[in-house]
């Protein structure tokens, strides 16, 4: 099998089954069609995490190199602020206070691991090298989340009623953030220094911005082709009125079930 | 809320998204500015947007089977997005044979497109990630707080 063709079977045909899957799941009304989509997208998960075994010669393997190192952070942040967020004041499906406790030590194991992929011992290299979408990942991620995080703060403050204490926590979260960032332009990682992290914040701003364009003008020749669609179709036949007949015979119906006591 | 102060809001929220950016905009160039970055910028940007755009065409291709549920499946619409979608591959693979002008540190217009496929992946995922952690931050503050009561006041 030549590269281009084990690279299709064990990166690209893994990395088609986790969309799909996720459709299927999504969209399946059966059980087994949900447990089918789930299955799809487990399997294309592992298949392409294994990638730098599987298809090492393939520059495509990094993406499931860095998929593997960022997995353990991102769901400890994830599952950290799902346990915080929801053993506070929810209404419904409130978890134990104790949870919240484990919830925040979560978030902050996984903030201590994502920073320490930069300045500790750990970033992710393969054959000698750091992963080049590591270069790609770390500053978008870190970029779009302290803008995020300072706009929603702003829109708390803002739009919400009292939220000045909720503001301010946000606005110290994008703080926090915007400071790693400085960091990483100022202070060498152990495998990627300042000016390179400083080059790569630059991309990742180009990066954002584009996806940004291109996904907008994507709706919006959605919404034309939608438009133009609609707007050729004929008019829908109306009907004829309803003869004499017809209405005599509502008429009756309506007299039948109107009466009843009278107010006083 | 009146028309005024909402546009206002909206203009304020979009100063404080952009802030950050923009200050760390500031201090790059303070630092000496990775000024040469601006030219490789471009390139990243057309590719990023040419990707996005092409993804998100076969994106809403998918989602046009939902629509055409209860429409009784007509065609006009799937083979206009899927003109739109081919489009947008036959635009990036047009400006890719033009030399330099979008290629990245790759060797051929397939390297590349490939190579765009999956940086746009990985972006993916630092958005999704990003957007999941300050929609979690943001209701984690909310939900942090006392339970507020609501005080009806008889007129």
């Amino acid at each position: 099998m030549d590269a281009m063709a084990e690279a299709a079977v064990w990166f690209w045909l893994p990395a088609v089954l986790m969309p799909l899957g996720l459709w299927i799941s999504l969209s399946s009304k059966e059980a087994m069609g949900r447990a089918l989509g789930r299955c799809l997208v487990l399997l294309g998960f592992v298949g392409v995490v294994l990638t730098p075994w599987t298809v090492p010669s393939s520059p495509s393997s990094e993406a499931g190199h860095l998929l593997g190192f960022i997995v353990g952070p991102s769901a400890l942040l994830l599952v950290g602020l799902y346990l915080i967020a929801f053993s506070g004041n929810v209404p419904v499906g409130r978890l134990p206070k104790s949870d919240r406790r484990l919830g925040v030590g979560a978030t902050m194991i996984g903030v201590v691991w994502f920073t320490g992929m930069h300045w500790g011992d750990f970033t992710p290299t393969l054959n000698g090298e750091v992963n080049r979408y590591w270069l790609v990942f770390l500053p978008t991620f870190l970029l779009l989340m302290t803008c995020l995080c300072s706009g929603a703060a702003l829109c708390l403050r803002v739009i919400g009623v009292q939220r000045s204490t909720e503001s301010n926590m946000l606005w110290f979260v994008s703080g926090f953030v915007f400071l790693l960032l400085v960091l990483g332009m100022t202070i060498d990682g152990h495998a990627v220094d300042s000016a390179s992290f400083r080059y790569h914040l630059w991309l990742a701003g180009s990066d954002l911005l584009g996806t940004a364009v291109g996904l907008s003008i994507s709706i919006l020749v959605f919404g034309l082709v939608i438009y133009w669609h609609e707007r050729g179709l004929p008019e829908p036949q109306s009907v004829k009125p309803p003869t004499d007949e017809e209405l005599n015979f509502v008429a009756n119906i309506v007299a039948a079930n109107l009466g009843g006591a009278e107010d006083e | 809320m009146s028309d005024g102060k909402l546009v206002v809001t909206w203009r304020a929220m979009l100063v404080a998204f952009l802030l950050p950016l923009v200050s760390l905009w500031a201090l790059d160039l303070t630092l000496g500015g990775s000024v040469g970055a601006g030219t490789d910028s471009l390139p990243r940007f057309a590719n990023a947007l040419l990707t996005s755009y092409t993804l998100g065409s076969l994106l809403l291709l998918g989602n046009l089977f939902f629509y055409a549920d209860s429409r009784q499946r007509p065609l006009a619409p799937l083979i206009g997005m899927l003109a739109a979608a081919s489009i947008g591959l036959l635009t990036t693979v047009f400006l890719l044979n033009q030399g330099d002008l979008l290629m990245e540190d790759n060797g051929s217009v397939r390297a590349q497109v490939l190579y765009n496929l999956v940086h746009m992946f990985v972006s993916a995922g630092a958005i999704l990630l990003a957007l999941g952690l300050a929609l979690g931050s943001t209701f984690a503050t909310i939900t942090a707080q006392k339970a507020r009561r609501t005080i009806l006041e008889e007129e």
